[in-house]
């Protein structure tokens, strides 16, 4: 499902070093339009916008303006981005179409929907 | 369990409306001071939730106090070393002390679901009374707009945190 994680701020050093890019790396490019990153923001405790809808390819990046720390996990656990403290942004790209359901690891109240399309 | 729940309203109740409280207007250090105090205070609560409760809903919601409350105070300092200032111990602070110490002798004695019950049931009603507070008395008079701003942040993630102990203590079945 995904390709690649990429986390800004103090996150970018821990992961660059773990490879993971190389590790999850698959799949040729979609033709057409080049793969976009759609930008989600965590604030007042409300993932912002709550449902999305991306191609297959495309980045999601999620951004906490919160004091508490957030993550954005899939409900089955599939994909998550670690733990976010204020500032501090991770993207995941997606490759698989499908809906996914996901929440906050320590708010399980806070949820979204990331729609992805072939 | 009502009892042990409404002393422990009526404990934090009754820290927070002291006379010589509720007569003169907190300062911007003394408000800074009691709201830095009640954060270390439940991160007290949260790490002998995780000594003692072998419930995992108990042990995800302490994990989440002492990780945002944490955070809080984390933000709290930073703003303190950049203004340069001391937070100032007050009556307040100190009764909220005084308070937990107590709590957290009667929470050390119990087990199981009782003690799951009284942490929980503690923790909505601490949350309850430090958000009133927070929002009817500190916000309004403070005066410096950094500290004003911190607390409105807070304040938000304090209020969730009173909506998930209100959940815990339903789905523990308490009553």
């Amino acid at each position: 499902m995904l390709v690649k994680r990429t986390y800004t701020r103090r996150r970018a050093g821990a992961l660059l070093g773990a490879g993971l890019a190389a590790l999850f790396l698959s799949g040729a490019p979609r033709a057409g339009d080049a793969p976009r990153t759609h930008k989600i923001d965590i604030q007042k405790f409300k993932f912002a916008p709550a449902a999305l809808t991306i191609k297959a390819g495309d980045s999601v990046e999620w951004t906490n303006h919160d004091i508490a720390p957030h993550t954005a996990t899939h409900e089955e656990g599939s994909w998550d981005t670690g733990t976010l403290s204020r500032g501090e942004s991770a993207a995941l790209t997606f490759e698989t179409p499908g809906t996914y359901s996901y929440f906050c690891a320590f708010h399980p109240q806070m949820t979204g929907t990331l729609t992805v399309e072939a | 369990m009502i009892n042990k729940k409404t002393c422990a309203a009526a404990l934090v109740a009754f820290a927070f409306s002291m006379p010589a409280v509720a007569e003169e207007p907190m300062n911007d250090l003394e408000i800074a001071h009691t709201a830095y105090t009640a954060g270390q205070i439940d991160i007290r609560y949260a790490h002998l939730a995780l000594a003692l409760s072998q419930n995992e809903d108990v042990r995800a919601f302490a994990a989440t106090m002492v990780r945002d409350h944490t955070a809080v105070n984390d933000a709290a300092g930073a703003l303190i070393t950049e203004l340069n200032v001391t937070p100032q111990d007050n009556g307040l602070s100190q009764a909220l002390v005084k308070g937990a110490g107590e709590k957290v002798e009667e929470l050390t004695g119990l087990r199981g679901k009782a003690f799951d019950c009284a942490y929980a049931t503690n923790e909505l009603g601490y949350h309850q009374v430090v958000n009133q507070t927070v929002e009817g008395k500190f916000i309004p008079n403070t005066t410096v707009e950094p500290l004003k701003e911190l607390l409105t942040d807070a304040l938000a993630t304090f209020k969730q945190h009173e909506k998930h102990a209100e959940n815990m203590v339903s789905s523990l079945k308490c009553s």
